[in-house]
């Protein structure tokens, strides 16, 4: 722990009468759904952000909306703050608690209350897993398009609450673009259903608003999202390059020659090593970077589609084209891929940056970022969605060594403003969390963030809600 | 992931190696959503990243094994679906070793469980004392209900509703000796018969023999061989486990220093994925060590072993349709998939998958019996999802799934080995009237 | 509106100080573009008028980027010329109500996001709030806000961009906007099935939704409307239209798929891109309802219950009305206006969804919530984030609320 980032100080009020709050909390859940022991609550400390953790003061597991509601309005009478956790997959921090607050967990909540193919959407209960809702609707050719990395565990709450992307959004947009309604407890314990299976919401896009509040506004218990038809086929190409400079190029003239694949990934040679060794994929070894280009249809459609990609490859040198010939390797192209970040924990411990850039800056920055990392000594793979310039540079290194630490995270924050300062933004699909907090005023101005924390104060007025998130503690003096 | 032990704890070899597992976890929480025990209970606490992390904070601290601690690492079913999902390679297997391990020596546990384990361990390895137990059983079933109203006595319950209604008499399976090869012999193998299996179904090692010779391998019994240790390991009797080990190395390197062997064929993968890990037990014992390693390298799955012999391929006359189980000892334990699907499908049958076909039938060793509330919500899942499929017949490599899943469903469950002894000459399993 | 003096700002600074003029005088500001929709919405009672039209011009546009930045006040035909250089487009495709309501302005590209303002292919490439990437805008105290930015993928921070995106001018004012754009499709086909009433439609269109040939648009045009698009060449049978975009080859190919999926339905046939084109712009303009003398609603439930809410309308009064967005966007023609309560509970039975009265008269207009009404704790949340970005209720107030000023009150 390097503790660069700072928690808001604990309030030693609530600490001191935790007691007191276990047996408020005792009275509205069941036993299993109440964890109090402190060697209980040590699990709970951290997420996917491992570099920083915090003990809660309890965790509550409730099973129901309602149980939901009699919590969050307990904590508000008692002014005691909430920090709301999906899967805990979290890579910015966005589920570590703190000592005055308790765990809203919503993993009980994980079941689909309804499929509905005519109108081509699914109501769950918001802890139910991101790939459970394709797999319930598989069968009758239906698919939830959003598709972050971490599907397998990540939930619909936290996908909300993070407005999480995944590879195939190039085409299929992000959660907010699939979201149709909400349930969400609000901060003193009212319930309120926004939107349904209509499209777009009467009155001000709350839906909007809330997608990607990570956990600040309210705990959203129930989401009704979309279905899509599966397409008829769909098949990754691997597509080497010599240089970084080459692959991005690449990808800039494929999306500005109109052509839209459904994912276009990147992986540079220290990825596409990490991720063979897990995967088996396939990927070619001999080549600085990889692009996984993703096309969907027929045979006769991929086919058309793939020849003008091939195309424009072929103007920036690309030295494989590879085409996945079956069902079997396109999955494990897919799951290499998607494995990438945990993958990384084979050759070292890992941070992953999330900055969103142009694409026609991909090549600067990505060779910025090279030079950073030189800077301080580190190492750096590289994978991430290149269709829509989000980039995830893996920095390795050892974090039982507290220097290594430390230039890590300083790394990582100096990569960040490059992406600003490239036209970019912080964070394209993990969100802000505690990692990235502290920069949002390297993007934000003051009187931009004040707007924003005004906004919140709607929705939660004594910030009981994921308290030490989003916004750096030292603009908030007047929120 | 960080960790903080000392120099000096790290010289025990058990915390070295744990620390050396728990660098490797990122915290990515993957491994919770294929767990069966989190899709169950919801509660990270029953999750393998929670375990990790209760295995950590209890060593770094150096503190004993707590009620809390053990409640959730005694409710991992040791399936090892966090393996197979584990992008980065954590070696949870020997951290639940070690972790159970460290629990027997730290933690004293209430009566009744003691009771209960001393019974497992004195009962189920021995096939005489076993095969009592079950007369036993057949007579308290009725009391079975009544057992399971007491928390206490609830694994005494799950106990008498596991045992079989009938108990095979013809054990002659399990009797020492050689099976020689029909025509020429290609090849050489000991079969483990095992402990549990040979009392429940002894029918599964006869149809493997009678297999086996038909297609020129001489199979042989070895004399004195017993229990793999897998049962004793589960519960942390490390010294048990490694008796039993011990006692099967030798056995077993008699056979392959006199006759000389090909392959060491497991028929129940529960006990496959162990004796595959007798190199690792015993690597620290300078007189067991090389020998152990050969043993594990020696250790075969029974459908690892049919797909070197390239059987030929059939075509049936009426369609079977098998939906196949993969025990997870058989699919994360030793990361056997498609062999046993491949053979089936050769053999003519029409093979199906079950929807979570990575999750646990709940049966898992003893834990039916430790844990039955779990396991029946576990079996009721695996049964419907198997259910779902609409096979004639369910295949499994494993007696402890059949065992379960069969109390779960009316659906006949045949050992894999059974339906291709079937399909190649043999006789049609007794369990498909 | 004589009353109301008008202000054109012409850059943002002179936005931001007209607002905060407005602050300072405690002056109520309505909040407009070009004006095509001023006769949506509950009456504004404004002291000034700012309208953003001389804010106008793109910013920057990198086609190869699929980003371009406006002034708010740009004219939407002036982006779309912009686009159509590039070959490129607006996949939500903006509807222009500017006939249907009698205007005859051009709406602008703020105008656009601040109302919302999807077309056919809202259904399957979302809607002007799924497009819009980026804005700045000035809020109810004179500050200048900027949220969001410039890239495909950006969760920094509140999406303060959605909020802005069909809020109406009662948030803030843009002054300049960053959406997305796509590459138009290299051909559109429309697929015509004839002579479907409402319901077996309402089945059609759910069952090509279903396919794997990425239907983009769906709509059905009942035989009382059908007669007003393409020149009335489909006059006396209803039409349910499926259109298919995107690389020929792909096209071709899924138009066999499809009309193969559909053959149980009865009589199929194709028109090409330049009708394709003509009859969606026709759908999403309201074309049958243009200079009708009647009461205009756009109804937004789920689609499957679109037709039902039409039938049970038809039981008690004189109705007209056709389906987008797989049914789920229903265009009601009433000649009375004495429907509105019964239409609303209609909805609610329905499993719920929203009415917006999009053309009445003022007297109509005044007695009525245009919007549709929230229930208490979102309608009292709602007057909380209009209070926290516009604390003097001064921007467009009472515009999608009559109730407001009580909210607010409520709210504070």
């Amino acid at each position: 722990m390097t503790e660069l980032i700072k928690f808001l100080e604990p309030n030693a009020q609530i600490i001191s009468k935790r007691s007191s709050i276990i047996s408020g909390l005792a009275e509205i859940l069941p036993d299993d759904c109440l964890i109090t022991d402190e060697r209980e609550l040590v699990p709970f400390e951290t997420d996917a952000f491992i570099a920083y953790r915090r003990l809660p003061l309890a965790v509550v597991l409730p099973e129901t909306t309602e149980q939901v509601a009699e919590v969050v309005k307990y904590c508000h009478e008692h002014e005691v703050p909430i920090v709301p956790r999906g899967a805990g997959t979290s890579l910015a921090g966005g589920a570590i608690p703190q000592e005055d607050a308790i765990v809203i967990g919503l993993s009980k909540m994980n079941r689909i209350l309804d499929v509905d193919l005519a109108n081509r959407c699914a109501v769950v209960q918001a802890g139910v897993t991101n790939i459970a809702i394709s797999q319930e609707t598989d069968s009758e050719g239906f698919f939830y398009a959003p598709d972050p990395s971490s599907q397998l565990a990540c939930t619909i709450g936290g996908n909300i609450g993070m407005n999480s992307g995944g590879a195939h959004c190039l085409k299929y947009g992000v959660t907010t673009n699939n979201l149709l309604a909400l349930k969400m407890v609000m901060f003193d314990g009212t319930v309120i259903d926004l939107g349904g299976k209509a499209l777009d919401m009467p009155g001000y896009d709350l839906i909007g608003l809330l997608c990607g509040s990570e956990g600040q506004m309210g705990i959203i218990t129930e989401a009704t999202v979309k279905l899509l038809a599966k397409p008829e086929g769909a098949k990754p190409v691997l597509f080497g390059f010599d240089t970084p400079e080459d692959a991005g190029r690449c990808v800039r003239d494929v999306i500005g020659a109109g052509i839209i694949p459904v994912a276009i990934e990147y992986m540079d040679k220290p990825a596409i090593e990490i991720c063979e060794a897990f995967a088996n994929a396939g990927y070619p070894m001999d080549v600085e970077a990889l692009l996984i280009v993703e096309v969907e249809g027929s045979e006769a459609e991929m086919d058309a589609m793939l020849d003008k990609i091939i195309q424009v490859a072929k103007t920036h040198n690309v030295k494989t084209v590879k085409e996945s010939q079956s069902a079997f390797e396109a999955a494990l192209i897919w799951k290499g891929r998607k494995s990438a970040f945990g993958a990384t924990g084979r050759i070292a411990d890992y941070m992953c940056m999330d900055g969103t850039v142009p694409l026609s800056q991909l090549a600067f920055v990505l060779e910025g970022t090279a030079k950073i990392i030189e800077k301080y000594g580190l190492r750096v793979a590289n994978v991430f969605h290149a269709g829509d310039g989000n980039m995830h540079p893996l920095i390795l290194f050892n974090m039982n060594d507290p220097e290594e630490s430390v230039k890590a995270e300083q790394a990582g924050m100096d990569i960040l403003r490059l992406c600003v300062d490239a036209g970019g933004c912080l964070t394209g699909e993990h969100g802000v969390g505690i990692e990235k907090r502290d920069l949002m005023t390297h993007q934000y101005s003051k009187e931009d963030l004040d707007q924003q924390m005004a906004v919140r104060a709607a929705f939660d007025p004594q910030w009981i809600f994921n308290p030490s998130k989003v916004f750096p503690l030292e603009v908030r003096e007047d929120a | 992931m960080r960790t903080t032990f000392s120099p000096d704890q790290l010289k025990d070899p058990m915390v070295s190696e744990s620390e050396a597992i728990l660098r490797k976890c990122v915290h990515c929480g993957f491994c919770t959503a294929t767990c069966p025990t989190y899709v169950t209970l919801g509660n990270e606490l029953d999750s393998p990243r929670g375990r990790i992390y209760l295995i950590k904070d209890m060593l770094e601290n150096n503190r004993p094994a707590d009620e809390k601690t053990v409640k959730h690492l005694d409710r991992c079913l040791s399936c090892l679906a966090c393996t197979t999902t584990c992008p980065s390679g954590v070696d949870y297997m020997h951290l639940i070793d070690n972790a159970r391990a460290y629990i027997e020596k730290t933690y004293d546990r209430p009566m009744m469980d003691k009771i209960i384990r001393a019974i497992l361990v004195n009962v189920l390895p021995y096939p005489k004392r076993f095969r009592l137990a079950l007369r036993f059983a057949q007579i308290g079933r009725p009391f079975a209900g009544l057992f399971k109203q007491v928390a206490a006595f609830k694994p005494m319950g799950a106990m008498l509703d596991l045992a079989p209604k009938s108990i095979p008499s013809d054990t002659s399976s399990a009797d020492p000796g050689t099976r020689p090869a029909k025509g020429k012999k290609r090849a050489r193998i000991a079969i483990l018969s095992g402990c549990a299996q040979p009392v429940l179904n002894p029918a599964i090692n006869q149809a493997t023999m009678d297999l086996l010779n038909r297609f020129d391998v001489e199979v042989v019994v070895p004399e004195g061989e017993g229990c793999c240790g897998a049962l004793t390991h589960h519960m942390g009797r490390e010294h048990v486990a490694h008796q039993s080990a011990k006692n099967n190395v030798d056995v077993w390197t008699r056979e392959i220093e006199n006759d000389g062997l090909d392959a060491i064929i497991i028929t129940a993968s529960g006990c496959g994925t162990t004796i595959k890990d007798y190199g690792h037990m015993l690597r620290d014992d300078p007189e067991y060590a090389d020998k152990a390693k050969r043993v594990s390298e020696l250790a075969k799955d029974i459908t690892e072993f049919l797909a070197t012999l390239e059987l030929p391929k059939i075509t049936r006359d009426e369609e079977m349709i098998v939906t196949y189980h993969s025990a997870c000892s058989m699919q994360h334990g030793q990361k056997i998939t498609n062999h046993p699907k491949d053979l089936l499908r050769a053999a003519g049958y029409t093979v199906r998958e079950p929807a979570e076909g990575h999750l646990c039938c709940g049966s898992a060793g003893t834990y039916n019996i430790m844990q039955s509330e779990i396991a029946d919500k576990l079996k009721t899942r695996k049964v419907s999802n198997l259910e779902r499929t609409k096979p004639d017949v369910i295949a499994a490599g494993n007696i402890g799934c059949i065992t379960q899943i069969g109390s779960g469903t009316d659906i006949p469950i045949i050992h894999t080995i059974e339906l291709l002894n079937w399909a190649y000459g043999g006789p049609k399993p007794s369990g498909l009237k | 509106m004589s009353e109301t003096k008008l202000i054109l700002p012409t850059s943002a600074d002179e936005l931001v100080d007209a607002v905060k003029g407005a602050v300072k005088g405690g002056k109520v500001i309505k909040v407009s573009g070009a004006g095509t929709k001023d006769v949506v919405g509950n009456h504004v009672a404004a002291d000034i008028e700012i309208s953003t039209t001389k804010l106008s011009g793109v910013t920057e546009y990198i086609h190869s980027e699929l980003v371009m930045t406006a002034q708010a006040g740009t004219p939407l035909s002036v982006i779309e010329k912009e686009l159509a250089k590039n070959n490129q487009m607006l996949a939500f495709e903006p509807s222009d109500y500017a006939q249907l309501l009698g205007s005859d302005k051009e709406q602008t590209i703020g105008g656009v996001f601040a109302t919302n303002m999807s077309g056919s292919r809202r259904l399957s490439a979302g809607a002007a709030r799924d497009a819009l990437l980026g804005v700045k805008f000035v809020n109810g105290k004179g500050q200048l806000i900027k949220s969001g930015g410039k890239v495909m993928k950006n969760v920094t921070g509140l999406d303060l961009v959605k909020l802005l995106a069909g809020s109406w001018g009662t948030l803030g004012i843009m002054s300049e906007v960053t959406f997305k754009v796509l590459p138009r499709p290299e051909i559109m086909k429309t697929i015509l099935i004839s002579g479907l009433s409402d319901a077996d439609a309402t089945s059609a269109m759910a069952k090509a939704m279903g396919q794997s040939t990425e239907v983009s648009s769906a709509a059905h045009l009942p035989q009382s409307v059908s007669g007003s698009f393409l020149d009335g060449v489909y006059d006396g049978q209803s039409i349910t239209a499926l259109r298919l975009e995107g690389l020929k080859e792909s096209v071709d190919d899924r138009e066999k798929r499809l009309m193969d999926a559909l053959s149980e339905y009865g009589n199929l046939s194709v028109i090409k891109t330049e009708q394709s084109a003509i009859l969606w712009q026709e759908i999403a303009n309201v074309k049958p309802f243009i200079g009708r003398d009647t009461i205009i609603w756009k109804v937004s439930v789920a689609p499957s219950e679109g037709h039902k809410l039409v039938a049970e309308l038809a039981k008690t009064t004189e109705v007209d009305a056709y389906y987008d967005w797989q049914g789920g966007l229903v265009w009601v023609s009433l000649k009375s206006d004495h429907y509105t309560t019964h239409l609303r509970q209609l909805i609610k039975s329905l499993g719920g969804g929203h009415a917006t009265l999009t053309r009445a008269t003022k007297d109509v207009r005044s007695e009525v919530d245009v919007f549709e009404p929230q229930p208490l704790p979102v309608a009292a949340l709602s007057a909380r984030i209009k209070a926290q970005i516009d604390p003097q209720n001064i921007l467009n107030p009472g515009r999608m609320s009559q109730n407001d000023d009580v909210m607010n009150k409520a709210a504070v």
